[in-house]
């Protein structure tokens, strides 16, 4: 692992490169909603005591509307064109929690069938990961095998050590390519510098056992479990759209005029009482109490017994949004205990 | 299997131009698509295709027409929504619709060989197995299957699909076809009467080399399964296609989701053990 020092201000210049360069640089907001492109280098900030960002960073590679193709229409021919692939983009500041979602979506993405679309953006993405002094109720990362200072995902993971400097450490090999290139900005360092810093940080105070909340999923599918969370939830879906891990969309044709338009692959959710409605009026899925059981499942059990990963990174994002206060956290640590 | 699947990208479908369009029913119609470059789409009997009208959307449609027939594909397709009604009403015979896949399965046909075939299609159900069907009665393919058995049933008179190829499977002495509606609205009509479960009392298959093989509503599978059991069949003999609301067709969306399986690509084909381990799938 190598590890380097910058200071605050050669970060500025960094993004200042960046965005001479053509680069599209993407931090959180200052209101801590959403990510967002930033224009002026010396707005550049980071900031490892704020909550995760309301909505997650996923759209940098999955975003909310993608074009999948263009067509024009000419009586009884049409004429079809592939999307354009993405430009060079680097996520500034991603917490443990965003960073390591790339990972685990880009299983689904390219488990038989490869979807270019995620991969050519995955591709020309660099995550500057940054080590998290936040936590709140809703947290819990190191339940899901990750932690406020795991590097997973990141290609450099950043650790404050005072307000003006970063230690940065390569963990890819994009990484380190990339400090290479601006290495008159990065200063070598070591990891006596972060440690301290790093073991300081004391992560959420939720804790469950992944492993029995999966144990008891798999011999407890037919369940009255769900049904008071069913009774609740709006089927709103904002816990899947903010969530850094929820992959499900739909494919939806938008017309400019009559003669051309473009193909979207538009995100979706498992809490809406359409997405699994069949064209007879059938559906498998026919209350929200098992739609519930179906995100609860899908997170932690479907996922994990197809591609050996939990389909969350306790971010805490889906309680803090939830307009009826459903917490998934507690309700899987409540299943946990059930075991 | 990654046929008609473009290199660069998983949803650019290939254009397919309408060459044939025939009324069924109120509600089911009849097409024959054909790529230009006159390519196969070299798919399974139990594959569907993801039919775009751009503007209007893309579904889900299984290929009626058996591989051994070449050069184009057919479909039959009830109008419910956006695409179905827009290809029946607005698309002509010189259109063009984009097509993705084959995907899915389709029947491990391999593993009937030697087998006496069943098939039990209840309404549109009859589409995909018509694919399986004249798979197995295609001349070239005839002597790899031992005795057929058609049952096919509709809700009632007006709703048969396929009737003048129903016809041929009647008149032919190496298949017994059995037609039932719930509903009689022909007086003429001199078949059975009642649901399609009350038609396998009359079949005499050996429970020890037939392959049943089942498509129809949701509901149906039940109530057809349940009968098999009274026959004692095995229930690794029963195949059948499942119904999922799907968008993708590659194992991506989620729509198609039962448990951890994806129903798009390691199904629409499951037999009965595997049906049974999957929860919400019937
Ligand atoms: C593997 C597979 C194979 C299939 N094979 C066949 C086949 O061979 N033939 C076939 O006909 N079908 C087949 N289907 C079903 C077919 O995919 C659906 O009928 C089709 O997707 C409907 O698409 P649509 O755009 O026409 O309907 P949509 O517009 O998507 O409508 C879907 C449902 O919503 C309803 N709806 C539509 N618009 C409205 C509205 N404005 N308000 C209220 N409700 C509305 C419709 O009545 C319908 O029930 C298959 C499905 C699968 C999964
Ligand atoms: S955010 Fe809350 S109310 Fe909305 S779908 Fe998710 S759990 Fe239900
Ligand atoms: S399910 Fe909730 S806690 Fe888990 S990754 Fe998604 S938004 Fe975060
Ligand atoms: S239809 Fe999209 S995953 Fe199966």
């Amino acid at each position: 692992m190598e590890e380097y020092i910058i200071s605050l201000e050669d970060l500025k210049k960094l993004a200042d490169n960046l965005i001479k360069e053509g680069t599209d640089l993407f931090l959180p907001s200052p209101d801590n909603s959403r990510f967002v492109r930033l224009k002026k280098a010396d707005e550049l900030k980071l900031a490892p005591e704020a909550r995760p960002s309301d909505i997650s960073a996923k759209q940098a590679a999955f975003p909310k509307c993608d074009p999948v193709l263009f067509y024009k229409r000419d009586k009884s021919t049409v004429e079809l064109k592939d999307a354009e692939p993405s430009a060079n983009q680097v996520l500034f500041g991603l917490k443990p929690c965003d960073a390591a979602a790339f990972g685990i979506m880009n299983k689904v993405f390219n488990w038989d069938y490869k979807d270019n679309f995620f991969n050519k953006r995955l591709e020309n993405t660099l995550v500057i990961g940054l080590a998290c002094t936040y936590s709140d109720d809703y947290c819990f990362c190191t339940s899901v095998g990750l932690s406020p200072v795991s590097e997973t995902g990141s290609d450099i993971f950043l650790v404050r050590l005072s307000d003006a400097q970063f230690a940065a450490r390569a963990v890819t090999d994009k990484g380190i390519q990339f400090v290479k290139k601006y290495s008159q900005l990065f200063a070598k360092g070591d990891s006596s510098k972060s440690k301290p810093a790093l073991e300081s940080i004391k992560g959420p105070a939720r804790k469950f056992d992944s492993k029995k909340v999966k144990d008891w999923l798999d011999k407890n599918f037919e369940t009255d479990f769900f049904n008071p969370v069913g009774d609740t939830c709006l089927g709103c879906g904002q816990c899947a759209f903010v969530c850094p891990t929820c992959h499900c969309f739909d494919i939806v044709d938008e017309d400019y005029s009559y003669s051309e338009g473009r193909r979207m692959k538009n995100w979706d959710a498992c809490q809406f009482s359409l997405f699994t409605l069949h064209a007879s009026g059938h559906n498998p899925r026919d209350n929200q109490a098992k739609r519930y059981r179906q995100r609860v499942n899908h997170k932690f059990k479907y996922y994990i017994d197809r591609f050996k990963e939990i389909l969350c990174t306790g971010c805490g994002r889906c309680s803090r949004g939830c307009p009826v206060t459903i917490d998934i956290g507690s309700i899987v640590t409540k299943i946990g205990n059930l075991t | 299997m990654v046929a008609n699947i473009q290199e660069k990208s998983l949803y650019l479908p290939k254009l397919a131009k309408m060459t044939k369009k025939e009324r069924f029913t109120d509600k089911e119609m009849f097409f024959e698509f054909r790529f230009d470059d006159g390519s196969n789409l070299n798919h399974r009997p139990g594959q569907f295709v993801e039919l775009s009208i751009y503007g209007i959307g893309e579904a889900p449609i299984s290929i009626s027409s058996s591989p051994t027939q070449q050069g184009y594909f057919e479909l039959c397709v009830r109008s419910v929504g956006r695409v179905t009604s827009y290809l029946h009403n607005n698309l002509n015979v010189g259109d063009y619709v984009g097509i993705r896949g084959p995907f899915g399965n389709g029947f491990p046909f391999e593993k009937f060989k030697g087998h006496d075939m069943l098939f039990i299609c209840g309404g549109l159900g009859v589409a995909p197995l018509r694919s399986l069907i004249n798979y197995t009665l295609d001349k070239t393919k005839r002597g790899d299957f031992g005795k057929v058995y058609i049952l096919y049933g509709c809700k009632n008179n007006q709703e048969w699909l396929y009737q003048k190829e129903v016809e041929g499977w009647k008149n032919r002495a190496d298949v017994e076809t059995y037609l039932t509606v719930d509903k009689c609205t022909d007086s003429n009509w001199k078949g059975n009467v009642g649901v399609i479960t009350t038609l396998i009392p009359k079949v005499n298959f050996d429970v020890n080399k037939t392959i049943a093989v089942i498509c129809g509503p949701p509901i149906m599978y039940k109530f057809v399964v349940l009968e098999l059991k009274n026959r004692n069949f095995k229930e690794e003999n029963i195949y059948m296609s499942l119904e999922r609301r799907m968008k993708c067709g590659v194992g991506k969306c989620g729509h198609c989701q039962i448990n951890s399986v994806y129903v798009c690509q390691s199904g629409p084909v499951f037999d009965l053990p595997t049906v049974r381990k999957l929860q919400e799938a019937i």
